[in-house]
């Protein structure tokens, strides 16, 4: 598994679009098509919602190059979750229609997900 | 009345009402689920009518009596349904998944290759990394590569559209006409009405077979028999 790229940053609503484009940019340079760099782009922005719901503070989103591109993203929790249950319970059901590999961990202080994309 | 018991009462009644009162109920999901799919190069309001859509028909499929959430069992549908619908609304280009893999597997090998001795490797080294031969190799390389018409060629003298030929050359329409022309005239009546509905008027065989008040096995054999004949005196055609 190759090491792509790391960004750590405090979590927010705000830097969902930045994240975004950076995953389009990390897909297009794995060789995902179009399809797939969306579809990836949308659960990389849903695990972020869920992160950012369930009280999540400062955020790292590893992407690593395997027989797949692997995500793996982690926060900090600050222990305040604001997400709504059902909104919560889509972002779920979302991401599982995306992938087949979804990991959510969820610990007192800390939460990870992760989930691989396309077949490289 | 909960979730489980109002698609009960649904499911036993089909009452329009309580289809309306679960459809309303849920519409928040269809708009949520929509606007998740915005920047696509699709409009919300064809992403929040096709989720709808989604919503209403997964009612109908919905079990109540399986223990999960409406929720959770319509999210997947939706995304589903709008995902097929940029498949096919929103792209101009589809690259086959065969060629998409293929094209991510030539460039990891070159990449490795490269690294590996600080040279370029070739095709055929590629080739034989990936397992897949070299012209496979080489269209892989070139696919996906999507370039304006209005981009500079590379001497700078005008646009890539000065330097393209037409693809509807008028002599080559004229010729192929001539040879599809020549070919028809050696078939009967009969068949050439069964061109005419199926290729002309790309009728189905079933709605042709209607027409020439025949079986649709008939027309399917009648039309393998013509297709035939027309290869054997399109090539015999060509090649006078």
């Amino acid at each position: 598994m190759m090491k792509l790229m790391s960004l750590e940053f405090p979590l927010g609503k705000e830097v969902l679009t930045t994240v975004r484009l950076v995953t389009g940019g990390v897909c297009a340079l794995v060789g995902l098509g179009l399809d797939e760099a969306e579809d990836c782009k949308v659960c990389v922005t849903e695990s972020l919602l869920l992160l950012l719901g369930g009280g999540g503070k400062n955020a790292k989103v590893t992407f690593e190059r395997g027989k797949k591109l692997s995500v793996l993203l982690e926060a900090e929790y600050s222990g305040e979750k604001s997400g709504a249950p059902v909104e919560e319970e889509i972002s779920v059901a979302l991401l599982r229609a995306f992938v087949e590999d979804l990991e959510i961990v969820r610990e007192k202080e800390h939460a990870r997900i992760s989930f691989g994309f396309g077949a490289l | 009345m909960d979730e489980r018991e109002l698609f009960g009462r649904y499911k036993q009644t089909h009452d329009p009402a309580l289809l309306n009162e679960i459809v309303e109920k849920n519409l928040c999901i269809a708009a949520m689920i929509a606007k998740k799919f915005v920047g696509r190069g699709v409009e919300y309001d064809d992403l929040y009518q096709v989720a709808s859509l989604a919503l209403v028909k997964g009612v109908e499929r919905f079990d109540e009596t399986k223990g999960i959430r409406f929720s959770t069992f319509i999210t997947p549908t939706i995304a589903g349904e709008i995902k097929n619908y940029f498949r096919d609304h929103s792209r101009l280009i589809h690259l086959p998944r065969r060629v998409t893999e293929l094209r991510s597997r030539v460039r990891a090998a070159a990449e490795e290759m490269f690294a590996a001795t600080g040279v370029d490797p070739t095709v055929s080294e590629i080739a034989q990394k990936v397992g897949a031969s070299e012209e496979e190799v080489i269209s892989a390389m070139e696919a996906g590569g999507v370039v304006s018409l209005d981009r500079p060629t590379e001497d700078s003298s005008g646009t890539l559209m000065d330097i393209v030929p037409d693809s509807d050359d008028a002599f080559d329409k004229i010729e192929r006409e001539d040879v599809v022309q020549r070919a028809l005239k050696e078939l009967s009546k009969t068949e050439r009405a069964l061109v005419s509905y199926r290729y002309g008027m790309e009728l189905s065989q079933t709605e042709t077979a209607k027409r020439m008040n025949v079986s649709q096995m008939y027309v399917s054999r009648l039309e393998r028999k013509i297709l035939e004949k027309l290869r054997t005196s399109l090539k015999k055609n060509m090649a006078e």
